[in-house]
């Protein structure tokens, strides 16, 4: 996701002078052809991400669109009040852009796991929250958040995330990116825990079940079109890599809960438990209650025989 | 001094005039600051007589200068200042901190002709007028920034971040000027977390360092001239200046005046200007 991102916006700066590109020191071997290719329109800020963040604000304050990129906590927890005062309440168009999204960082550490940044984050005013679920998702994604001019917040996985989407899905803001039809109820998932949900699909496919899977990018600007024809179906199952708590789950909730619709929905999301276990990605989205055999228990516990 | 008079030329006067708006406004609101705005009141005072390339008509012109208060808590300052520059009219300021009224008791942006960027939580405005002051420099655009601190701000550690990288950017464009009154919210302070050798940090983050008294106004023009930044001047100041009562106490950063402060003060002010 994070190579489809730079080239995706690089290939758009060179048109595009307001485009620029700060960094917090990272992007090691990533950022490397938008530095050669650009070299006015990119900055490595050092290790300060609240210096950064700040400087971010006030660059795009004179009318340019700044990508702030780094890992996981540092462009977003780091530097919160910075986002907070100078990004969201100037409304400066500054874009946020983080990679290795929940555990992609796997064993370097809790420390570089991104599972608390989508509650923080979709918690600001003005703020997007806009989590791509593959490397085509992330160009159509990418070229959208170019074109808006709005505080943004783009939640990136890391590297070779598998291909969800078949053909480029048609971005629209705050639109369900459908996968998979299906009549029985919903998986919609965010971000690359999507191959999670579509393994699930296949599961509940060979008890005789049919989900609909589906991708929602779009955080903070809920789809309640689609959700509400969901919910009707069946059971609505929300899959994310982030904790239980003000993640995506809880954005669907609240949104499902102020617009009065009707049904069950269900959460799979980081229960947290285990902060200090090392290893890789797959094995900590399982130590942590993220996996296919959960969503397909959830999805039956919930389903009306 | 009524709406009807025309914008200040002569920073001494703009600034006694302000010291009246502060102590009316504060002691009208019942709100806290009143010392910190005095202490600062003369530095903005000379930046907006033309040192400062900003008028009400410049607001949105892209080449202006910018000037940001980030010491957002002496507010009453910067808001009188602009009001008797004519940057928004002058009876806003009767109406500081009410409800729905457009002054909040912090500086404010949205509404508020002339000013630059919401401040209140320290460390915020520095980065951000080394953005403005970067976006400038590598597309070539005029215009100075201004950054107006507290001493007590540079407990902050993105003071020195921000240091780091305007040197290491030669941002000639930017400019910090620290309001010195020696003073923060509790005590003094060299006895709440040591600043000096204050100017030597400074000149160590390859800055160009001038110290000038101030509450002089001829003295910090001449210093705000220099143009070999990034440029820290340190203006060695009086918090509460020119009210005896308030000077070099920490009470005032938080009492309003009375109305019996209020008329006490406008006699002081009139005795020492």
């Amino acid at each position: 996701m994070r190579d489809t991102f730079v080239k995706t916006l690089l290939e758009a700066a060179k048109y595009d002078p307001n485009i620029i590109l700060m960094t917090g020191d990272l992007g090691y071997g990533v950022l490397d052809t938008f530095q050669t290719e650009l070299p006015s329109q990119f900055i490595n800020s050092g290790v300060n991400e609240q210096a950064m963040m700040g400087m971010a604000a006030g660059y795009a304050s004179t009318g340019k669109r700044v990508f702030v990129y780094s890992i996981g906590n540092f462009p977003t927890l780091r530097c919160l009040e910075q986002i907070r005062n100078d990004v969201c309440l100037m409304n400066n168009p500054v874009v946020i852009v983080s990679v290795g999204a929940g555990y992609a960082y796997g064993s370097q550490g809790y420390t570089h796991h991104a599972l608390e940044d989508i509650a923080v984050l979709r918690a600001l005013p003005n703020m997007e929250v806009i989590v791509p679920a593959d490397p085509i998702e992330t160009h159509g994604l990418t070229l959208a958040v170019i074109a808006s001019s709005k505080p943004t917040y783009l939640r990136l996985g890391k590297s070779n995330e598998p291909e969800i989407h078949t053909t480029p899905p048609k971005i629209s803001v705050g639109v369900i990116n459908e996968i998979k039809t299906g009549t029985d109820g919903t998986l919609l998932f965010a971000g690359s825990v999507g191959v999670l949900a579509v393994a699930a699909a296949k599961e509940l496919e060979t008890q005789g079940i049919s989900v609909a899977v589906a991708s929602m990018p779009f955080v903070s600007t809920i789809d309640l079109n689609y959700l509400s024809s969901a919910l009707v179906k069946g059971p609505v199952i929300v899959i994310e890599e982030h904790a239980y708590r003000g993640g995506v789950g809880s954005a669907v909730l609240e949104a499902v809960n102020s617009a009065n619709l009707q049904g069950s929905i269900g959460l799979i999301a980081s229960d947290q438990s285990n902060l200090s276990q090392i290893g890789d990605q797959n094995f900590l989205r399982v130590a942590n209650g993220i996996s296919t055999e959960k969503i397909v228990q959830k999805f039956n516990a919930l389903k009306v025989n | 001094m009524s709406n009807m008079a025309s914008p200040f030329t002569n920073a001494a006067d703009l600034a006694l005039a302000a010291r009246h708006e502060i102590i009316s406004m504060t002691s009208i609101a019942k709100a806290s600051h009143v010392a910190s705005a005095l202490s600062v009141v003369d530095i903005l005072s000379v930046l907006y007589t033309g040192t400062a390339s900003i008028s009400p008509e410049k607001v949105s012109e892209p080449d202006r200068d910018v000037v940001i208060l980030s010491k957002g808590h002496s507010a009453s300052a910067l808001y009188s200042v602009l009001a008797l520059q004519k940057f928004f009219p002058k009876d806003w300021l009767a109406h500081y901190c009410e409800n729905d009224a457009p002054l909040g008791g912090h500086v404010t942006s949205k509404g508020v002709p002339g000013v630059e960027l919401s401040t209140g939580s320290l460390g915020h405005g520095l980065p951000y007028g080394l953005g403005i002051a970067m976006a400038r420099k590598k597309s070539g655009a005029m215009g100075r920034v201004f950054v107006v601190m507290s001493d007590g701000e540079c407990d902050e550690g993105t003071t020195w971040e921000a240091a780091m990288i305007a040197n290491h950017h030669n941002l000639n464009n930017l400019v910090v000027i620290v309001d010195r009154n020696r003073i923060q919210s509790l005590t003094f302070t060299e006895d709440t977390l040591k600043l000096e050798p204050f100017a030597d940090k400074w000149a160590a983050f390859g800055w160009q360092v001038q110290t000038v008294p101030g509450h002089d106004h001829e003295l910090l023009s001449n210093a705000l001239a220099s143009k070999t930044q990034p440029s820290c001047i340190i203006a060695d100041t009086t918090k509460g200046k020119g009210v005896d009562f308030m000077e070099n106490s920490v009470l005032w950063h938080y009492k309003p005046p009375a109305a019996d402060d209020v008329k006490k003060a406008f006699v002081q002010l009139s005795e020492n200007y």
